[in-house]
């Protein structure tokens, strides 16, 4: 009953919510809006594409131009990380029991794929402000990798300690190159290094140096949520 | 100096901390007293992040944050009373530093910034702090009622920024407010701006989205009653009346339903407290009451005397949670019964408790009297004759059950109980109700600064 109550409550909630936004007429119909009137169509122009020196231009809005909002969802990710490990984690920790168990070929086809997917990784990462892609996918699939070895080998344990320190200094160092945009340029996270030429490797300012740190930090967070999930606390 | 360390520093100190968690809580204490101390420096106005060229930044393209005296003072707040809470806990609680800085720092966005989405983020941030900080309750239910009851009112919060954005392609809040200004069309907003109401009274613990608040204060100590009940509700109450004064536009039938359901909390908080037996839900419900007179005041225009009232709220309400939480660690209940007798042998912790609790009340030589006696007035100066009753039916049934708790607490039971408190406890609890004291008896100082808060658009226009 309760449940048909609050399954009742949603289809109204949604109805009214799709009869309220229909008779709106600021809202605009799915993709009719006049970009000309809007803020966005300025990071669109040919010379702001040439300032900010990023072939991605919405990477050059999510990383340079909104980068705050990047710092702050990589501290969403890093506080949960935190709290799962603040639940889950205990001084001593062993390796859950897999319900399968992993066979020699299922290992070494592991490995193999591993540095495969590294190598994935580190393509995505460097090349988010040419591509699609970036640190936040480059990371997770760096995640993955470790995932994938927790599953192949019920023996795996990652050097969490390890993971933990390029957390937290990637983290720093995200915060630090933020903080020299104050002082060689005029704000917090704006651009202070050459944009180069759009296309290249070696382009668009500090935005690789940001997706490379947000990469690292994002791998490791994950991987440490990875274990957390994957390990119990050992029995006396 | 720049505004946006406020938030930078505790979040980098936040990185470091997992590095080396000894230096943790010693990062926090240096943190807590750098921001206090840089809040003195900071210039009133707007700050720029991000972007590629300062002409750029002109243009909007990036993100601002807005320091202005409403922020100042909601910042010495909520960052004085982190640091001093942490201080009273640093023996029983420093693994939770790296969880403070991030709330400090989620804290401190969500009263700074001026761009939707951004304050999004910063609301995810603080929530999951918060979620973390009651862990330490050890209900893991009730938090996980709380994180669930949180990310709804964050989605439905997020749900209306993303209306708002496709209505006017900015998420700039001034730009936001010229343009809605601008239309003057305001029905239509009533759809984002109810959608966003609803996330934030989650967190304000306005009726009726407050459903976790009794599972998560009812079990509280004496690091997560001070900190829900003191500096969140604070820091929402703050953030709601930004956005009250500011952008949101109530008018018709929504003004009456806002109003009828803020004027619900009041009266049902104040009755659920004369109806509990429970210290810490005594507590508790009379903190959903003041936050509902709060939202009320700021929906009635009534700004700097619903600010004071915050302050002077979130002060009370982290010494009453400290003594009550306290007590009922060492006695291992918090029925009233149980606590009969506290202040006999704790004459110091009572008498605050008492000026406190009184101030909390409205009794006259309290600053909580003067703050009441000059809402009352200007709710009175705009023909809000009924808001004024039920004000004060509810302050007479408040009136009731703490005067019944404080009688309690004084004379002994059949049984003596015996609590210490530290003298850092003491010294906060002397501290907080002697500044009461002060501003009760000489209120010129709360009177003087009445015409500095604007709004933010004042703040914009004024350069």
């Amino acid at each position: 009953m309760r449940k048909l109550f609050g399954l009742l409550i949603t289809i109204a909630l949604g109805v009214m919510i799709i009869l309220a936004l229909d008779k709106t007429s600021a809202f605009p119909k799915f993709g009719e809006v006049n970009l000309q009137e809007r803020i966005s169509n300025q990071y669109l122009t040919e010379e702001n594409v040439e300032m900010v020196g990023s072939a991605n231009i919405v990477t050059a809005i999510v990383v340079g131009y909104r980068g705050f909002d990047t710092l702050g969802e990589v501290t969403v990710l890093f506080i949960s990380a935190l709290g799962v490990a603040f639940i889950f984690g205990g001084t001593k920790q062993q390796r859950l029991d897999l319900k399968f168990k992993p066979n020699f070929m299922l290992r070494v086809g592991s490995n193999v794929l591993l540095g495969i997917i590294l190598v994935t990784s580190i393509y995505i990462i460097l090349h988010g402000h040419l591509t699609p892609g970036g640190g936040f996918p480059g990371g997770a699939i760096i995640a993955s990798a470790v995932l994938l070895l927790y599953l192949a080998d019920d023996k795996f344990r990652s050097n969490v300690k390890g993971f933990k320190l390029i957390e937290g200094i990637a983290g720093s160092i995200f915060v630090v190159v933020g903080l020299l945009g104050l002082v060689f340029a005029t704000a917090f996270l704006e651009n202070f290094l050459p944009v180069g030429t759009v296309g290249q490797l070696l382009s668009a300012g500090i935005i690789p140096i940001i997706y490379v740190l947000i990469g690292l930090k994002v791998g490791s967070e994950i991987a440490g949520v990875v274990d957390n999930f994957l390990t119990e606390e050992e029995s006396a | 100096m720049n505004a946006v360390l406020l938030i930078v520093i505790p979040l980098l100190a936040a990185f470091i901390s997992i590095v080396s968690k000894k230096i943790a809580p010693y990062l926090l204490l240096v943190v807590g007293l750098f921001n206090i101390v840089l809040l003195f420096f900071l210039e009133n106005g707007l700050v720029f992040i991000g972007g590629f060229d300062v002409a750029m930044n002109s243009d909007l393209l990036g993100i601002s944050l807005l320091l202005d005296t409403y922020a100042r003072m909601a910042l010495w707040l909520i960052n004085g009373l982190i640091l001093v809470i942490f201080c009273l806990n640093f023996k029983s609680y420093k693994a939770f530093s790296s969880i403070l800085l991030l709330a400090m720092a989620g804290l401190n966005g969500l009263l700074l910034t001026n761009d939707l989405f951004n304050f999004f983020v910063f609301l995810e941030i603080s929530g999951i702090a918060a979620y973390l900080i009651t862990s330490a309750n050890k209900k893991p239910v009730s938090t996980f009622r709380y994180l669930v009851i949180g990310a709804i009112g964050s989605s439905l919060f997020l749900f209306g920024v993303v209306v708002l954005y496709a209505m006017y392609g900015t998420l700039n809040m001034i730009v936001m407010i010229q343009a809605i200004q601008a239309s003057g069309n305001y029905a239509e907003v009533i759809l984002p701006f109810t959608l966003m109401f609803i996330g934030l009274g989650v967190e304000a613990k306005l009726l009726p989205f407050n459903a976790w608040v009794k599972g998560v204060l009812g079990h509280s100590n004496t690091l997560t009653g001070p900190m829900i009940a003191g500096v969140y509700a604070a820091a929402m109450s703050f953030v709601l009346g930004r956005f009250i004064t500011n952008l949101f536009v109530f008018e018709g039938s929504l003004l009456i339903v806002v109003t009828v359901l803020l004027a619900l909390g009041i009266l049902a908080g104040d009755v659920m407290a004369f109806s509990s037996t429970k210290t810490r839900e005594i507590l508790l419900f009379s903190s959903i009451a003041q936050a509902s007179i709060v939202a009320l005041l700021f929906v009635n225009g009534v700004i700097i005397w619903a600010v004071y009232l915050i302050i002077a709220n979130a002060l009370s309400k982290t010494v009453m949670f400290l003594v009550i939480n306290k007590a009922t660690k060492d006695v291992g209940s918090d029925e009233s019964e149980a606590l009969r007798g506290l202040f006999v042998n704790n004459k110091l912790v009572g008498l605050t408790f008492t000026l406190v609790t009184l101030s909390v009340m409205g009794l006259p030589l309290l600053a909580g009297f003067v703050i009441k006696l000059n809402f009352l007035t200007q709710l009175a100066g705009i023909g809000q004759i009924v808001l004024i009753a039920i004000i004060l039916v509810a302050s007479v049934i408040e009136g009731i059950y703490f005067v019944r708790l404080i009688v309690k607490l004084w004379y002994p039971g059949e049984s003596e109980i015996s609590v210490k408190y530290n003298y850092s406890f003491k010294a906060v609890f002397i501290v907080i109700a002697l500044a009461l004291l002060v501003f009760g008896t000489y209120s010129t100082p709360l009177t003087k600064l009445d015409n500095t808060i604007d709004t933010v658009m004042e703040v914009v226009n004024n350069g």
